[in-house]
């Protein structure tokens, strides 16, 4: 007697294979490493079949069919190399290429096309098409990011069909009909979703490009790294592509946990204002002046400042920089020179340093998995992370209840008692809001009730953590009464001296009016900073750090996921931020000699165990510290 | 010495100049090779020209596929894009930067044949001598056809920024 299970036994070329059942012929092949080329076909999008690409013979089947739309059926026999397919695949790339202009030498997706390297694989090698192409305008501004090259779109409906299942937009349509059909926005007005990047990295032509990297370079000129965004606490993984030392773009380096494989165009386009333009050297204001001099010398100045100071110093780190610089700047505050007021937060009187291990209690991609998810803040939360709108409508298409409310009353009154699994998203300022909505919570329904706070900054969830904050100490250690003060109130704690890390430009220490003039009573200001900033006037000693593509290190996404960034510029002729914070502390008297960051992590997990070197990549382990 | 030889002496005498006086007008195969230079066969693979259309307009659009072809990675190419204000190539792209280190060139053409515009040619020139390394970079400006004798006053295509502003990498 035959037994009843999920899974289905068919043949492909020959071999034999073992799949579930609503597995497509496509990812049955790919699963034998048989490589059926496609167009249309994406794995995160419905089967839609329209390129025609992927016809395959399958027996008993009178015609080809479409591997990337027909799901396996035992005992299926499928044939991806017969004449027949060949003849259809060079007939289909022949009709694909009738119209198409062949402009591969101008195109910037010239090199790493679809189109282009199946035509070699799979293509005729000539054309007999004789007549006039169908033409229309060159590299229409789709919007201020993306242009659109009509005369290359092959009409494979990735673009529209990520607008309306990816990020349910629904700005891009195929218009018109037949062999009119265009791709376009509604009555041309220019597109404004904040995930049009996508489109360029999903589109298998050169149909549509990055206004950005516009003949940049060519991709097999870059020197690609994988590192994580700087734009927000979602921490998506990117491939930052550089050029002769400037970064051409970032692209989507897929990791299902995190990005699920796309970014949102303000991360994707934040690179720019990480482009170093010219050498700096360290400043020492002597006489109101700002005068050039060596590092040691910068360092030396900064440390003996800093000892008259002592404890009336208060220490201000970018929520970019590393886990390894905030471990370090905390070392230096808090032991060397023995002052309690850490803040990393923007200063709005925000319980920016208040998280618990508990806000990241719902991993992002555990959205899916909830029944209910509220969403406490709306759009301003989507704000502040925005691929997380792309998980959520995900979430949403698989049926889970998206409630997107601006109230906890209402958020209470949306769940009913009988949810499973409910998940409360929300942004850092809301803390107090949802800590009491998840009690209530907690209380009606049957299942669980978990969070997902979204922090500042690449690494706001990581200075957390490291105790980069006035209240708790490095692994939210308690501080036995010497807790410090928060970032407003700095004044009024009679704080003489400022060190200032800044590490990113998207992430800096943006005074007010009255902040600064506060400043510019201080005895002495430290500022690091990888580039010119407004508060250079304002420093005494300036030491120039290396800004967030430049540097290798750890940082901490929101979820509490430890991931690794890596340079993507060769920044040689400025110190790394971990040198600096080292040399002012060995000029204060420390007796630090970290050789590398790999030192100072290690250093770090003695100190935070729930951050270990060999789970660099997965979150960190806070429920194993009780 | 015998005294045969001393009878011959004086004919010996003649017939070496008699050699000289026929080499004297046998037509010359040497050249005076800096100031005249013989015509190089039309293969010949000498220092790359970057070729104009007949308008003026450079053929060359920065698709890098030169600097890809190359076998010693001699050619560096940056591309840029035609504006109505300024006008290089035909197309949407123009090559910005377009250089040749020909000390590490091996003149082996075949950026003549990645070529899709028939955008350089191996030229023939081939006295190529310097006192510095330095010397052996060729820009664009150095590759350029010359306008045409009939364009020479317009200065449009040529107003293409130089590629010398280029901090250069080596």
């Amino acid at each position: 007697m035959a037994v009843v299970t999920d899974q289905v036994t068919l043949t492909v070329d020959g071999q034999s294979v073992t799949v579930a059942k609503g597995t497509l012929i496509l990812d049955a092949a790919k699963k034998l490493g048989i490589e059926i080329p496609i167009f249309c076909s994406h794995p995160k999008m419905e089967p839609v079949a329209v390129c025609r690409m992927c016809l395959v013979e399958v027996e008993k089947m009178p015609k080809l069919q479409p591997a990337c739309a027909v799901y396996v059926m035992d005992g299926m026999v499928v044939r991806t190399r017969t004449e027949q397919v060949q003849r259809y695949q060079n007939g289909v790339l022949e009709f694909l290429l009738a119209n198409h202009p062949l402009d591969c030498p101008i195109c910037d997706k010239g090199g790493e096309c679809p189109l282009q390297d199946q035509t070699y694989t799979y293509g005729p090698g000539a054309s007999r098409y004789d007549f006039p192409k169908k033409h229309f305008d060159k590299a229409v501004p789709l919007s201020d990011k993306i242009l659109l090259d009509r005369e290359r779109c092959v009409l494979c409906w990735r673009c529209t069909r990520f607008s309306a299942e990816i990020s349910g937009e629904r700005e891009l349509a195929l218009i018109q009909r037949g062999k009119d059909t265009i791709i376009g926005t509604f009555n041309d007005q220019p597109a404004r979703s904040e995930y049009q990047g996508n489109w360029t990295e999903i589109c298998p032509v050169g149909a549509l490009t990055s206004r950005q990297y516009r003949f940049i370079s060519r991709p097999w000129d870059l020197d690609r790294t994988a590192t994580i965004c700087p734009g927000c606490s979602m921490g998506c993984n990117v491939h930052a592509d550089a050029r002769h030392n400037r970064l051409g773009r970032f692209q989507a380096r897929e990791n299902l946990a995190v990005d699920d494989g796309w970014l949102c165009d303000f991360g994707r386009y934040s690179f720019p204002s990480f482009q170093r333009e010219g050498i700096e050297r360290p400043r020492v204001r002597r006489d109101g002046r700002l005068e050039e001099v060596s590092y040691e010398e910068a360092m030396a100045a900064a440390a003996q400042s800093l000892r008259r100071a002592g404890p009336a110093t208060a220490g201000w780190a970018s929520p970019a920089a590393t886990n390894e610089e905030l471990f370090l700047f905390q070392r230096l505050l808090r032991e060397v020179l023995a002052t309690p007021h850490l803040d990393h937060g923007r200063g709005r009187g925000e319980a920016a340093t208040a998280l618990e291990p508990d806000d990241a209690a719902l991993p992002i991609a555990d959205l899916e998995r909830c029944d209910h998810v509220l969403l406490l803040g709306g759009q301003a939360v989507i704000d502040a992370a925005p691929v997380l709108h792309l998980r959520l409508f995900k979430s949403e298409r698989k049926g889970v209840r998206v409630h997107r409310v601006d109230d906890a009353r209402a958020a209470l009154e949306a769940v009913p008692a009988e949810a499973q699994a409910v998940g409360i998203v929300s942004s850092l300022g809301r803390k107090p809001e949802v800590d009491s909505l998840q009690g209530k919570l907690a209380r009606k329904v049957k299942g669980s009730v978990r969070r997902l706070l979204v922090p500042d900054g690449p690494n706001g969830r990581g200075a957390t953590d490291l105790g980069f904050g006035p209240g708790r100490g490095p692994g939210y250690a308690s501080l036995d009464g010497k807790a410090g003060r928060a970032r407003p109130d700095w004044e009024a704690a009679g704080v003489r001296a400022l060190y200032l890390f800044e590490a990113s430009p998207l992430h800096d220490f943006q005074a007010s009016g009255e902040e600064r003039e506060w400043i510019q009573r201080l005895e002495t200001v430290v500022l690091q900073r990888p580039r010119p900033s407004p508060l250079d006037d304002l420093a005494h000693v300036i030491l120039p750090g290396r800004a967030f593509v430049e540097k290798a290190g750890t940082v901490t996404n929101m979820e509490g996921r430890v991931q690794r960034i890596r340079p993507a510029i060769d920044a040689a002729v400025v110190r790394d931020d971990w040198k600096i914070l080292q040399g002012v502390a060995q000029a204060l008297g420390a007796d630090w000699r970290y050789r590398d960051p790999d030192e100072v992590f290690a250093d770090l997990s003695r100190a935070v165990p729930a951050y270990r070197a060999d789970r660099i990549g997965e979150r960190a382990l806070w429920s194993e510290r009780a | 010495m015998p005294l045969r030889d001393v009878a011959l002496g004086p004919y010996y005498l003649l017939k070496a100049m008699a050699t000289t006086f026929k080499h004297n007008v046998r037509p010359v195969v040497t050249i005076e090779y800096p100031e005249r230079q013989k015509p190089v066969p039309p293969r010949a693979r000498g220092r790359h020209i970057l070729h104009r259309y007949a308008d003026g307009l450079e053929k060359c659009v920065g698709c890098e596929l030169c600097a890809i072809a190359c076998p010693v990675g001699c050619i560096v190419v940056e591309a840029a894009e035609n504006t109505p204000e300024l006008r290089v190539s035909p197309g949407e792209r123009y090559a910005k930067r377009y250089e040749i280190n020909l000390l590490r060139c091996i003149y082996c053409g075949l950026c003549e044949e990645a070529c899709p515009y028939d955008a350089i040619t191996m030229g023939p020139r081939y006295d190529l001598a310097d006192d510095h390394p330095d010397k052996f970079i060729a820009v664009k400006e150095d590759l350029l056809e010359p306008l045409p004798a009939s364009l020479a006053d317009t200065a449009v295509p040529s107003a293409a920024p130089s590629a010398q502003k280029i901090p250069r990498k080596w």
